[in-house]
């Protein structure tokens, strides 16, 4: 019987070695009391709150993992069924996004700026937020609270970024948008849209791309919202610069159609520790 | 359509069940088939099992901080049209509440069909357009540090529909009946004596400079919106004005260090500035 589970310890690793990078790690986030928001924010205000344990994945989900998903169940994302996703390309005004009836998450941009068969290790795209939670069903996972994603992203710091970045130096940090609009195209960082997870570097937690690639869908939900059905998601993305919004930070919250698909929206899952 | 986890792996680590899914050898599920390793497997899935926890949030929050709710809500609040309003509502509704039958609530799709467009009058066109906005749209960029706004002119417009924005049909009918849309906006205004932002957004959408002797009238007779201010500014930005793009006001408004927080001290020397310069803008676009 002991040697049994041997044989089976061994076959697992053999089996995860080659693909390590799908393999989602979680980080445990302990119980406690924290403080979170800012003075001057009204739907994110400065407060304590007080979390239990959580994990929370280490990296954005993956092309694969999302994949693995679809494989398994068949799964047709919102972006297929109403062909209402929005894309970016360069050339467009400031928040300007094209709606593109072919783009789905195979084809963040739509099928004329290319598909994600080399990029299965970059961040899930253009997929809305009920299609994410779908996901998380399947999983056995569940997308953060606004809270415990602040907490996380946050790595004990009480500033709006964690330990060690600041708007001088966060593209070491995250993948985002460094030209001064989006009227040309900007690959300073040798990516125009998503990076690879794990390409730059984590917060001291060590959970990566907290402040770019892709916003994280989290669950909650706001005053401004008024009673609406709104999705919300944090962090920052590859669109993001310093001269549009800068919401490439541990307290903004971004607000969005819970059935719109955009190409810099993704996830970050978590569980219970 | 999304199949579930079979219960008996539906605590299973994401990590290892990902991996038992896509990537076991044959090898490794005849293994792992044998009943005596069902218990390790068990084991496994104690050792990463979930403990019941719930989040508890506690405002403590001791800022003495208040937002100009007057003032946030001038900047956000839309100007209804009167023409076939009930009509348009009635419209909007049967595409708000539509039931998807695989449970999203409105299926993602925000517009009326193209036969319900085109039935509509010019004027009922514009009520829709004014009033609902067909396309998604992140709101990331909420400025939400909304205190001394009558002390601020800010360079950007706030947003009146949220998550929201025009569709490209509906910027065609704004662009296609630009003379029409307007005379129509400023009839509204005159009449209700305020420009709502959905206004200030159409303006800017048509590029209409040849409203800037009305704005600046409207400025001096609705001194609290000091977002009209804003909108000229855009309108000369938009316009690339030269005397504008190499003021100080554009460098400090859309310059480098600029970004969609960024304002102006509101002082009357410079609304008179602001008024003065879109004033000469006006007349630069006139006589070419």
């Amino acid at each position: 019987m002991i040697k049994n589970f041997w044989i089976l310890l061994l076959g697992m690793v053999i089996c995860t070695s080659h693909s390590f990078a799908q393999v989602q790690r979680f980080i445990d986030i302990e119980a406690g009391t924290y403080i979170l928001g800012d003075t001057l924010s009204l739907d994110n205000p400065r407060r304590a709150v007080t979390l239990s344990h959580f994990s929370i994945a280490e990296t954005e989900l993956t092309n694969e993992a999302f994949a693995a998903f679809v494989a398994s169940t068949d799964y047709i994302t919102l972006a297929e069924r109403f062909h209402n996703a929005m894309v970016f390309e360069p050339g467009l005004a400031e928040f300007r996004w094209l709606q593109d009836s072919t783009a789905y998450w195979r084809f963040p941009n739509g099928t004329s700026r290319g598909g994600i068969e080399d990029k299965m290790n970059h961040p899930v795209t253009c997929i809305s937020y009920r299609d994410a939670l779908a996901y998380c069903e399947w999983a056995g996972v569940r997308l953060p609270s606004l809270e415990e994603w602040e907490v996380a992203s946050r790595a004990g710091s009480q500033t709006k970024y964690f330990e060690g970045v600041e708007l001088d130096n966060i593209m070491d940090y995250a993948n985002i948008w460094h030209g001064r609009n989006h009227l040309v195209a900007d690959t300073t960082d040798g990516f125009l849209y998503t990076s690879p997870v794990k390409t730059f570097k984590a917060n001291p937690w060590g959970l990566y791309d907290v402040y770019g690639n892709v916003f994280e869908f989290c669950e909650g939900s706001l005053v401004r919202d008024q009673g609406r059905k709104v999705a919300h998601a944090r962090g920052g993305s590859w669109w993001c610069s310093k001269n549009s919004c800068a919401s490439f930070n541990s307290q903004y919250i971004g607000s969005v159609n819970p059935n719109a698909s955009f190409s810099n929206l993704g996830l970050r899952v978590a569980k219970k520790k | 359509m999304c199949s579930m986890i079979p219960p008996s792996v539906s605590s299973f680590p994401l990590t290892v069940y990902s991996y038992l899914q896509q990537t076991f050898n044959s090898t490794v599920l005849i293994i792992f088939k044998e009943k005596t390793m069902r218990t390790h497997v068990l084991l496994l899935i104690l050792l990463f099992g979930f403990i019941n926890a719930f989040a508890q949030s506690n405002e403590v929050d001791g800022s003495s901080y208040s937002r100009d709710e007057k003032g946030y809500e001038l900047r956000t609040k839309m100007t209804i049209p009167p023409y076939g309003l009930a009509k348009v509502k009635k419209m909007i509704e049967t595409i708000t509440f539509k039931e998807d039958p695989l449970g999203s609530s409105d299926g993602g799709i925000e517009a009326i069909s193209a036969t319900q467009f085109k039935s509509l009058s010019l004027r009922e066109k514009f009520t829709y357009v004014m009033i609902h906005a067909e396309l998604s749209q992140q709101n990331c960029a909420i400025p939400e540090y909304q205190n001394d706004i009558q002390k601020r002119i800010f360079s950007q417009l706030e947003t009146g529909f949220n998550e929201a924005s025009w569709s490209q049909r509906q910027a065609d009918f704004l662009m296609g009946n630009r003379d029409s849309v307007m005379k129509l906006i400023q009839e509204s205004v005159v009449r209700s004596k305020r420009m709502g932002v959905n206004y200030k957004e159409a303006i800017l959408e048509m590029n209409a400079w040849e409203m800037i002797p009305f704005i600046i009238s409207y400025i001096k007779s609705t001194a609290q919106d000091k977002d009209a201010l804003t909108l000229l500014m855009l309108l000369m930005k938009r316009g690339e004005f030269d005397e504008f793009m190499k003021s100080t006001s554009y460098q400090k408004l859309y310059g480098p260090d600029a970004n969609y927080y960024s304002f102006l001290n509101y002082n009357k020397a410079n609304e008179v500035l602001i008024c003065e310069r879109a004033s000469r803008y006006y007349k630069e676009k006139t006589l070419k």
